[in-house]
């Protein structure tokens, strides 16, 4: 086998002292950055470019990918212990994570979050090691009608994150889908609701949507619990760990959840956030009790959680093997690697096998490192949760003010984030989730864009939504996921009936 | 008792988070705290060149994200500036991003008159005013110097029907819609500009009937790989890797003369192929406007020193840009002109704004 082979020396150049302490230090750096709410991997990463012009190319990649790792595990602490994601990959977290903690079971959510990662992490490093060729040139075939439909299904998940007021997802949905056609318009260059203000030329960030809803929403909404007196603080703490039956529940969808993860992630342009939340929605629909989900099911946090550490990996592909950024974070890899005078893309294995195999094998080594940093540090922040509301909460919104500045550099991103943390308190009191608003914003832009690229390529013709395998494939998955629910419903409440005709 | 000592514990982490937060947000970007002076307020004070400019350090900006073109070529100069000791104050690079360059265009009117602001910027500093997106232009800045080119290329996938620009160019005229033209910038920028010039040369009319396609999350090389468009433009060197690879086959390019080695230098010029028009993507380095006589003086003796480096020849070789080098005079005057080319086709397509 030629692949392991090649493996093998790459991992002869990971191992060497020097690169097992970048991948070391990258990886704290990433998990710290993480955590802070809109500080993501792409903010980590671009931090690194100045110290990477000194490092060898090798050590230059395989840190950043420590950072990466890092963000994705990290993301996710804050979802779980303050119900604010660090990024977008980290929302999914959020819903079932959060209550966890709040039902006194930070420890093992922490823990679970940790070890999804991990699994999804390596997984998707082994599947990569094989695959990485075939699955870069199956994901050619994903012209725009093909992600517009890719983003139709990812949006189909808005019936599972509804909580069963279906009518009000969908109001969330659409107030989301206008959000994203703020900006100047790509296929025409024709500006929308930007009311002449220039840094709304860009769009609305999902980011600082995401901190708005999340941060300040929780924000908010505490201060009521607070005042009443309600808020109830935990003083004390176990053991990192999960108990066996958490373990016998979430290891199928860890390992279910980990291809979605991997094969969205290797979509150039469709990314973790969407692998986690259709991870999410899978598992949800595949549940024997669907109406644990967003209570604290073990199984909704396994899920995402090892899908978007699977769809990191994923992400790599589209631009080792044809020098195509998928995501925000690799397009700065891609610049810090040709500023060292390397061009990813179909040679990168041939002319360089050092650093990619360099690389692949890291991602093993990160990951191992990662589990080993986090177990420990989550015992550390676990203790966030015994800090009185009134020290955590103004940090929290002062941590939201400046990764919001982080990611626009802008005074009008505050205006934008004070009014969407109180339209997210708003809904919340209203109960309209918040989640498929985010959703919405995150793939709304891309989803129009390949819904009018498309029709540009066709003439106009609606046909060709349904011209190819693909595209047929994406529609049978969307159907069957909208429909699933229902019929599930129905079979259960003929169940039920008969149940209570053999009791009478 | 032991419960406050780790309460104190934790409140230490918490500022210790809060601080690392602040200073990872600011490497991202340098606060304006400076006052904003208006841009038409005031010129200020006359221009006392202190002995020792610079003394602090410079702010260097790409007005886009990080990766891109902007920010690997400031980035380079900032690098080879402080690697030869030519500058020695710390030359941190900002990514203000946002409105095609235009956020950032907004930015440096409210540093009218600063010495320690540099920008760089593209084709785009001069689209963005033509096609609306904002009032301000290339006269709102003080132009340095220009550095570098790029030059656009036109590509297609292995299995195309098209083996030189003549045969596209000749399918556009029989059927503007028969090719559907990808690039990577928003309709009326860059990328569909670049081409629109050169089928204007060729004799294409009905320029705005051809269908451009924007793939704005950079995955047009993905989409023609895949045959869901006909025909890529972009910048020669975002692509190399493909090329070189035989993925993607560059029919022409709009350089004057060819440039590279290997496959690269094997690609034909426009010219070459009978169509008399160029098309350069040049890149070169801003002062805010009114930046004072003894900064630009200072500048532009750096900057011409620079070009002359090996280290800089070599970031030419290995990025495969062409030296454009022209002095802020030289500079000044062919934006105008370019400024003049860029406007007519725009026109033609009816995008340029009143």
């Amino acid at each position: 086998m030629e692949a392991l082979q090649h493996l093998i020396e790459g991992f002869g150049v990971a191992l060497t002292p020097a690169n097992l302490m970048w991948v070391t230090i990258g990886g704290l750096l990433g998990t710290i950055i993480g955590m802070l709410p809109g500080l993501g991997p792409a903010t980590g990463v671009a931090v690194l470019l100045p110290l990477t012009y000194t490092m060898g190319p090798t050590a230059a990649l395989i840190t950043m990918c420590g950072v990466y790792y890092g963000a994705m595990f990290g993301g996710s602490r804050s979802s779980i212990l303050i119900n604010t994601p660090g990024d977008g990959a980290a929302i999914a977290a959020t819903f079932d994570g959060y209550p966890m903690a709040q039902n006194g079971r930070a420890e093992a959510a922490l823990a679970m979050s940790a070890i999804a990662s991990f699994i999804g992490g390596i997984i998707a490093a082994i599947i990569m090691v094989f695959v990485a060729q075939p699955v870069a040139r199956f994901g050619l075939r994903f012209g725009p009608a093909e992600y517009f439909l890719l983003m139709v299904f990812a949006l189909s998940a808005t019936a599972s994150m509804s909580k069963g007021n279906l009518m009000k997802g969908f109001i969330s949905l659409l107030v989301g889908l206008m959000v994203a056609t703020v900006g100047i318009d790509a296929q025409s260059g024709v500006q929308r609701f930007t009311f002449g203000i220039m840094e709304l030329q860009g769009g609305i960030d999902f980011l600082v949507v995401i901190i708005a809803m999340y941060a300040l929403g929780e924000v908010f909404g505490t201060f009521q619990v607070i005042k009443e007196g309600k808020k109830k603080m935990q003083t004390k703490f176990g053991k990192i760990w999960i108990t066996k039956d958490d373990w016998k529940k979430s290891w199928k969808p860890i390992l279910r959840s980990t291809p979605i993860g991997f094969f969205v992630g290797a979509l150039p342009g469709a990314g973790a956030t969407m692998a986690s939340l259709m991870a999410y929605n899978n598992e949800k629909q595949l549940s024997k009790n669907p109406d644990n989900f967003g209570k604290g099911d073990i199984v909704g946090l396994a899920a995402p959680e090892a899908a978007n550490n699977a769809a990191s990996v994923g992400a790599l592909i589209p631009m080792m093997t044809l020098g195509i950024p998928g995501s925000g974070t690799t397009a700065v890899m891609m610049g810090a690697l040709l500023m060292l005078g390397l061009q990813p893309g179909p040679m990168l294995f041939q002319q360089h096998p050092e650093v990619a195999w360099g690389l692949i094998a890291s991602m093993f080594i990160g990951n191992i490192i990662l589990a080993v940093i986090n177990i420990p540090l989550a015992g550390v922040l676990v203790r966030l949760l015994a800090i009185p509301p009134r020290i955590l909460y103004p940090v929290v919104m002062a941590l939201a003010f400046v990764g919001t500045y982080a990611i626009a550099h802008t005074v009008i991103s505050f205006y934008i984030l004070v009014i969407f943390g109180l339209v997210g308190y708003f809904m919340h009191k209203a109960g309209i989730p918040t989640a498929p608003l985010i959703l919405a914003v995150i793939v709304g832009n891309k989803m129009e864009q390949s819904f009018r690229q498309a029709l540009t390529i066709s003439n106009g013709s609606p046909a060709i939504f349904f011209k190819s395998s693909v595209a047929m494939v994406l529609i049978a998955l969307t159907i069957l996921s909208l429909l699933y629910p229902v019929v599930q419903s129905k079979l259960r409440a003929r169940q039920m009936q008969k149940e209570s005709e053999v009791a009478s | 008792m032991k419960k406050r000592v780790l309460r104190n514990k934790l409140l230490t982490g918490v500022i210790f988070l809060l601080l690392v937060s602040m200073v990872l947000s600011g490497c991202g970007g340098q606060s304006g705290s400076q006052p904003a002076e208006p841009a038409s307020g005031q010129s200020s004070a006359p221009a006392e060149a202190p002995s020792n400019y610079p003394a602090r350090a410079m702010e260097f900006v790409a007005p886009a994200g990080a990766g891109g073109g902007w920010d690997l070529t400031i980035r380079t100069v900032g690098r080879i500036l402080q690697e030869t000791g030519i500058v020695e104050v710390p030359m941190p690079v900002t990514n203000r991003e946002g409105g095609g360059g235009g956020v950032n265009l907004a930015y440096m009117q409210e540093k009218a008159g600063s010495d320690d602001y540099i920008a760089v910027y593209s084709p785009p500093l001069l689209l963005i005013n033509l096609n609306g997106s904002t009032q301000l232009s290339y006269e709102n800045t003080t132009p340095l110097a220009r550095l570098i080119t790029d030059y656009q290329a036109f590509m297609v996938g292995q299995n195309s029907q098209y083996s030189n620009i003549h045969e596209v160019m000749e399918a556009l005229k029989a059927d503007p819609k028969s090719v559907k033209v990808a690039g990577t910038s928003a309709a009326g920028s860059m990328d569909h500009i670049a081409f629109l010039i050169i089928a204007k040369e060729a004799g294409v009319e009905n320029l705005s009937e051809i269908d451009y396609i924007a793939f704005q999350d950079g995955s047009s090389a993905s989409q023609l790989m895949g045959g869901h468009v006909d025909l890529l433009s972009t910048s020669l060197s975002q692509v190399s890797g493909l090329i070189e690879s035989g993925d993607l086959v560059v029919l022409a390019q709009t350089a004057p003369h060819r440039v590279g080695t290997g496959v690269m230098g094997e690609i034909p010029t426009c010219i070459e192929e009978g169509i008399n028009a160029t098309f350069e993507n040049w890149r070169g380095l801003f002062g805010p406007p009114e930046m004072p006589g003894y900064a630009v003086d200072y500048w532009s003796e750096v900057l011409a020193e620079m070009v002359t480096t090996d280290e800089w020849q070599a970031a030419l070789v290995s990025n495969g840009w062409d030296d454009a080098y022209l002095d802020a005079a030289g500079f000044k005057s062919f934006l105008e002109i370019a400024n003049e080319s860029y406007k007519m086709i725009l026109d033609e397509i009816g995008m340029l704004a009143e």
